[in-house]
């Protein structure tokens, strides 16, 4: 148990990246078009977080400088501005969509509209920022997130044909364009390597005050909570294609996505379910209203952080409750909290490159790691991705134009 | 006194590193620009942070805001920005950190005054204010006009001797041999300039030795952005004026990066 106590942040911090309300719809979708052919970009990204996590978290942990510091150092002012501007634009359209998210998810618990869900959570969210301590915030809502582990044991209850899931793996459906299957795996890849994840992580990794003897938790944080936010998303899409596929059905809620648990495991399944997706979105809430003020206050060089009282980080706490402020308003306008999320995270898919650059010079820089330095094998995986993130960047906007957003 | 002098790059050392106060870990500030004593062996004397010295740095729209809206606020009649003595800095790392009670900026009291304290539940908010009797000898962060900004010599274009262009300020080398500050430590002396033969940015600590070009691709890619790069000490410099650094001898009596 206390192990499992140890590798929440990681969990909190996966979570809000493989299973936010944006990915939890954005899953389904593409479980029910394409079936499970776009599985691959899932591991790809899997890969690609552990990767940078693993960096970022050491770098924490041996330097107690976290992302944000770093991308400003390496990067200077003009650069890390840019960065800044694209991140905390994003920070804030994700941060109204993933209220907008729990509240969707009380909907369908009391069947009170969502618009009147949204000023509780968004309070309740404030107040856990302002006065619940970093650990018991993040172990929390970490475990809480688990409940949504009820879709892999949908899957086996649903007992799909595996032999139809394995050939999809490699074929994509005949009917779906080129651009469209591109514009998705795109959308996929962005969500699963979301900048906001290696800043709230790197930064929770100070808040828990890691040093170098923690490098082990760092990376078992990172191995732990990666892979499982991915297998997690792997699985509500493969429900989608048991369920929704055959009938050529699509969901566009999140109503019609936790429909399979109901017929897998029945009533008491959807209970645990929508517990799951509240605490999944409440944590994203959290995660990314943090990273607002977090990245803010690092690049200015401000005292942030939950380790010191909230007297003691006066222009964090502003800064997050104002991003806390500006989201409600956004998400009570009815804008769709599902379409703001698809549209951030092609835009936050053109910031990456800005963000993991400094984190691979860093992590190579014997001034801040000493003999922590990368391996062979972390540049190698590191300079595949920096390529790879490039060419995403350069395509996601054209492509999500060319596609009208993947219609 | 055997030991040899330190020697770092300004932009990949000092600026934009975090500013922690050694007492009790607070961080303080960014590295925003250094501020220099001019002259025949010009030499680094404090660290500035703040709007006015970040903006100038940022340049373009943004910068102006940033420069303009600070001076709207501020009472002063020729404002400068936050003012950290190079005397007090105890250590330089991945954290730059210094000495002393130092206050946090106008920004932060001000919020903590009229935002954050009104908030219920503000924990923290009275260790703020500083008694009575160490707020009088607040210095005030008048601007010293006839100070440098070391911010202000990275990217300037650098010609040579008859005019031609050489290339493009990359970094700044300091050595720590300069006057003492304060009686307890010497001074950042500026030794030399990092000149790129192109125009591509900046180096990202690339200039160090090859050892260092860690990942290989990055950093093969960078240098090659960046062409040539050779050092210029600072008594091969000509001149520095009207934004350009002339120099007094040809590029190629410059000393290579790789012998440094």
């Amino acid at each position: 148990m206390k192990k499992l106590i140890a590798v929440t942040l990681g969990i909190l911090t996966a979570f809000g990246g493989f299973v936010d309300i944006g990915d939890l719809v954005a899953n389904a979708v593409v479980g029910a078009r394409f079936g499970m052919s776009l599985a691959w970009v899932v591991v790809v990204g899997i890969i690609g977080i552990c990767v940078f996590a693993e960096m970022s978290g050491r770098i924490a942990a041996v330097s107690q400088r976290p992302v944000f510091d770093l991308v400003r150092e390496r990067m200077g002012p003009r650069a890390g501005l840019v960065n800044l501007g694209a991140s905390f634009f994003i920070n804030v359209l994700t941060l109204a969509a993933e209220i907008g998210g729990a509240a969707l998810a009380l909907e369908l618990a009391t069947g009170l509209n969502y618009l009147l869900w949204v000023p509780p959570v968004a309070l309740v969210a404030w107040l856990v920022m302002w006065r619940v301590k970093f650990e018991t915030m993040e172990r929390v809502f970490g475990l809480a997130g688990l409940a949504l582990v009820v879709f892999i044991v949908a899957l086996w209850q649903l007992g799909p044909d595996w032999g139809e899931l394995t050939t999809q793996l490699t074929r994509p459906p005949q009917d779906e364009g080129v651009p469209t299957y591109l514009y998705y795996a795109i959308a996929l890849l962005g969500g699963a390597m979301t900048p906001y994840e290696v800043f709230f992580f790197s930064s929770g990794g100070v808040e828990e005050k890691w040093t170098r003897k923690d490098l082990v938790t760092a990376r078992a944080n990172v191995f732990v909570g990666f892979p499982l936010g991915g297998v997690l998303s792997l699985t509500i899409a493969a429900c989608a294609a048991t369920v929704f596929m055959p009938v050529e059905a699509e969901p566009d809620s999140l109503g019609q996505m936790v429909l399979p648990v109901a017929e897998g495991v029945g009533k008491i399944g959807l209970g645990v379910v929508i517990l799951g997706v509240f605490a999944a979105t409440f944590g994203a809430t959290l995660e990314t209203a943090l990273s607002s003020g977090y990245s803010l206050s690092q690049y200015f060089g401000w005292q942030w952080g939950k380790y010191v009282v909230p007297g003691r980080a006066a222009r964090f706490h502003v800064t997050v409750l104002a991003s806390v402020i500006v989201a409600t308003a956004l998400i009570l306008t009815t804008i769709d909290p599902i379409k703001v999320t698809e549209y951030s995270l092609v835009f936050s898919a053109a910031a990456l490159p800005l963000t993991y650059l400094p984190v691979l010079m860093i992590a190579n820089d014997p001034d801040y790691m000493g003999e922590k330095v990368n391996g062979r094998f972390s540049n190698v995986l590191g300079s595949f991705y920096m390529v790879l993130l490039l060419v995403v960047a350069v395509a996601a906007i054209p492509l999500m134009l060319a596609t009208k957003a993947g219609q | 006194m055997s030991e040899p002098a330190r020697v770092l790059h300004a932009r990949l050392h000092l600026l934009d590193r975090q500013v922690v106060r050694e007492s009790d870990d607070r961080l303080l500030c960014k590295v925003d620009d250094l501020e220099v004593q001019p002259g025949d062996r010009p030499y680094v004397t404090a660290i500035l942070s703040g709007p006015l010295a970040l903006g100038p740095r940022l340049g373009g729209l943004p910068g102006w805001l940033m420069t303009e809206t600070d001076r709207l606020f501020r009472g002063e009649e020729r404002p400068g920005p936050y003012r950290i003595e190079m005397s007090v800095v105890t250590e330089i790392g991945s954290a730059v950190r210094v000495a002393g009670r130092r206050q946090d900026l106008a920004l932060e009291r001000w919020l903590t005054r009229n935002v954050v304290s009104r908030i219920p539940g503000a924990a923290g908010t009275e260790e703020q204010d500083a008694p009575e009797s160490t707020l009088r000898v607040r210095e005030r962060w008048e601007d010293r006009p006839d100070s440098m900004r070391l911010g202000g010599l990275l990217g300037r274009t650098v010609r040579g001797p008859s005019g031609e262009v050489a290339g493009d300020t990359v970094d700044v080398r300091l050595v720590q041999d300069g006057p003492l500050l304060a009686e307890v430590q010497q001074a950042f002396r500026l030794a030399g300039l990092l000149i790129a033969r192109r125009r591509a940015g900046q180096l990202f600590g690339y200039e160090r030795g090859p050892g260092l070009w860690r990942p290989s691709l990055l950093g093969a890619l960078v240098r090659r952005m960046h062409g040539e790069i050779r050092y210029a000490e600072w008594d091969q410099i000509e001149s520095l004026d009207d934004e350009e650094v002339r120099l007094g001898v040809a590029w190629d009596r410059l000393r290579s990066t790789a012998d440094l």
